[in-house]
């Protein structure tokens, strides 16, 4: 006699639960209805748009440099504290940092589109958001092209399209200029230390393995499964790279200013090849990576550029 | 007291009869290791001629053999500095966990299960935050933050009515998880270029072999391996239980001390040197005990090299499964001694 109220409290809550499950289901689909224009992130999501998108959080600093670049720097209502540039950015509220945000602070600031970078930790998350018509889109390039394709989707979604295709146009005319002046030069091999101590590359799907090629030289990991492998420090020292790119000095401060113990006798380090480049041109896949692709192969080829 | 007499005639014709077992099995081991050391010298990410890399290894690197600078310089700069580490970091964890199990008279007692790996694993951020340049303070603050970790648990456990082996568990519980939340606090005020080393050093990751500590790791594994074994009699007569071991003459609190002292320390070093390296203290013993016999004085150094062969094994593994790549050595052996503990528990 005991067990029946209990049986039928549950049997309550499980009914609750799938209506307030059918409630959060259906929830989500005015924004189709609404929406006028679809379009299609990195991870080949499509996602309905609003015909007008003025209030945008970014999630990763190379999506708020986007942001600004393209000239949508007023529509966005936060970013996270890893966002440092322009210096406009520093104003904007933040949510948290790329890799804990706070979801309440995001929804708080009621925003139309979420950018994210790269896919991983937001599985649960996007679906929160869009629960509540937020749509999330995903930035994730794997190459130069990849970076160009999301200034111009950010263009697209903020509705800026035609200033982002004019910086297209000024990004593509630096890299040809690049891609001219060291057209003539002998590839060098390069080694790219994302990291030293645990020592971490940049391997096949890291758009700095592209970004290298394109300065005149060959990346001594680019056939290396992943993006940002940890690397066998064996396979570093056998490599033997004429040179060595050290990303450090920006964000990362004096981390990664030295080179890993098992590249210190290769042929980089005795002829004294040893390049540091500011981390926030390389590690943000936005158009500073260009300054990143013009110090890379200055850097690797200074003939090339003397005039 | 007659049976204490009875045990104690006993156990001197017993005792060279344990010797000489320990003596056997105990050499069996280390030849075993030696081997496995001069094996796994032999795989790597790249590839080295045989012959050549077998002859410098026998010669003690005094002799290249026809290896060119590099080839040798894998070979003696980055692998086999590699491979001493885990076999010291293997024999560590391994005697650490053998001595608390004896000491606390319970199987579980693990330094990865009572939290001790994640103080030791706290002592080393502390060290990294505030005296990121000091190698050295990395092993004495693993050291502090493992001996503390014991203690408190220790005290924890120790309720009126005498240590249980299920209070002990549950407050290793507490301390680990009190531990855990410590890491990721700390972890979340870095900043994010660290985090990803960070994480990875957490699952155990000997690849940053420290040239200037890997001597010291190695001679605390040594010592504290024979310093254990030479109190392996009076944990087996605490294994009798705390109150007749003191009828026994041992003086059970220097025990204690000892143990928790050196244990910590084996715990400490090991964790500064390559994160919380899991499984190793618990499956370890349970194997040595298993085959060997629950003696101390055989099951502790079998434990220790045992400990450092499962290790070298584990990482020989990590290190070329995937390679270029490397895979952290910690998920290696939760992977290979967990189902391995499952085994053992059904079969215990």
């Amino acid at each position: 006699m005991l067990a029946l109220p209990f049986k039928t409290i549950s049997v309550r809550a499980l009914v609750l639960i799938c209506a307030l499950l059918a409630c959060a289901c259906h929830s989500g689909r005015p924004a189709a209805e609404n929406s006028t224009r679809e379009i299609t992130d990195d991870t080949g999501r499509q996602m309905p748009l609003p015909a007008r998108v003025d209030r945008v959080i970014s999630l990763a600093p190379n999506l708020t440099e986007i942001v600004f670049a393209v000239g949508g720097g007023d529509s966005l209502v936060g970013n996270t504290t890893y966002c440092d540039y322009p210096a406009q950015a520093k104003a904007v509220a933040k949510v948290g940092d790329s890799i804990h945000p706070s979801l309440e602070a995001i929804i708080a600031l009621r925003p139309q589109v979420v950018l994210i970078s790269t896919s991983s930790q937001l599985e649960a998350f996007t679906r929160q958001l869009q629960d509540r018509n937020i749509a999330v889109f995903v930035s994730d390039p794997h190459d130069l092209e990849g970076i160009f394709r999301s200034i111009d989707q950010v263009g697209q979604i903020l509705g800026q399209t035609e200033q982002a295709s004019q910086l297209l146009k000024s990004l593509r005319e630096r890299v040809d200029a690049v891609e001219q002046a060291v057209k003539q030069t002998k590839p060098v091999r390069v080694f790219y230390q994302a990291s030293g101590e645990p020592l971490y590359a940049a391997g096949r799907d890291a758009y700095v393995t592209d970004l290298i090629r394109r300065a005149g030289a060959i990346s001594v990991t680019a056939d290396v499964p992943g993006a940002w492998p940890k690397y066998s420090k064996e396979s570093a020292l056998a490599a033997q790279p004429e040179a060595i790119i050290l990303p450090t000095g920006g964000s990362m401060g004096a981390a990664n200013s030295t080179v890993d113990e098992s590249l210190r006798t290769s042929p980089a380090v005795r002829s004294g090849r040893v390049y540091k480049i500011n981390d926030d041109y390389l590690a943000r896949p936005g158009p500073r990576a260009i300054d990143g692709l013009e110090a890379m192969a200055r850097a690797l080829h200074p003939e090339a550029f003397k005039q | 007291m007659t049976v204490a007499l009875s045990t104690h005639a006993g156990g001197i014709r017993r005792s060279r009869v344990t010797l000489r077992k320990t003596v056997v099995s105990c050499a069996a081991l280390a030849l075993t290791l030696l081997l496995a050391v001069l094996l796994l010298s032999l795989i790597g990410s790249e590839p080295l001629p045989l012959k050549a890399s077998l002859c410098s290894l026998l010669s003690f690197g005094t002799s290249p053999c026809g290896l060119t600078q590099d080839q040798f310089d894998i070979l003696f700069q980055i692998r086999l500095p590699r491979i001493l580490l885990a076999a010291a970091v293997g024999g560590s964890l391994a005697t650490a966990g053998a001595s608390y199990q004896a000491l606390l008279r319970n199987p579980l007692a693990e330094p990865y299960l009572l939290g001790i790996s994640n103080g030791a694993a706290v002592g080393t951020m502390v060290a990294l935050v505030f005296f990121g340049a000091n190698e050295w303070s990395r092993p004495v603050l693993a050291f502090g933050g493992a001996l503390l970790a014991t203690l408190t648990v220790y005290r924890l456990a120790r309720g009126r009515a005498g240590a249980t082996p299920e209070r002990l568990i549950l407050a290793g519980v507490i301390v680990t998880t009190l531990l855990s939340s410590a890491i990721v606090f700390v972890t979340t005020l870095m900043d994010a270029t660290r985090i990803r080393s960070f994480t990875f050093w957490l699952l155990g990751d000997l690849s940053g072999t420290s040239k200037t500590l890997l001597p010291v790791t190695i001679s605390i594994a040594i010592v504290g391996a024979v310093a254990l074994t030479l109190h392996a009699r009076s944990l087996n007569l605490l294994m009798l239980g705390e109150r007749d071991a003191f009828d026994l003459g041992v003086e059970v609190g220097r025990v204690r001390i000892v143990v928790f002292v050196v244990a910590s320390m084996l715990v400490g070093s090991s964790v500064a040197a390559s994160g919380s390296v899991g499984y190793v203290g618990l499956v370890v013993p349970h194997l040595a005990r298993l085959s060997l016999g629950s003696d101390n004085r055989i099951s502790i150094p079998a434990a220790a090299l045992g400990g450092a062969l499962f290790v070298i094994v584990a990482d020989g593994v990590a290190r070329t499964v995937i390679a270029p790549r490397e895979l952290p050595v910690g998920a290696i052996t939760a992977l290979i001694g967990a189902p391995l503990f499952i085994y053992l528990l059904k079969r215990g």
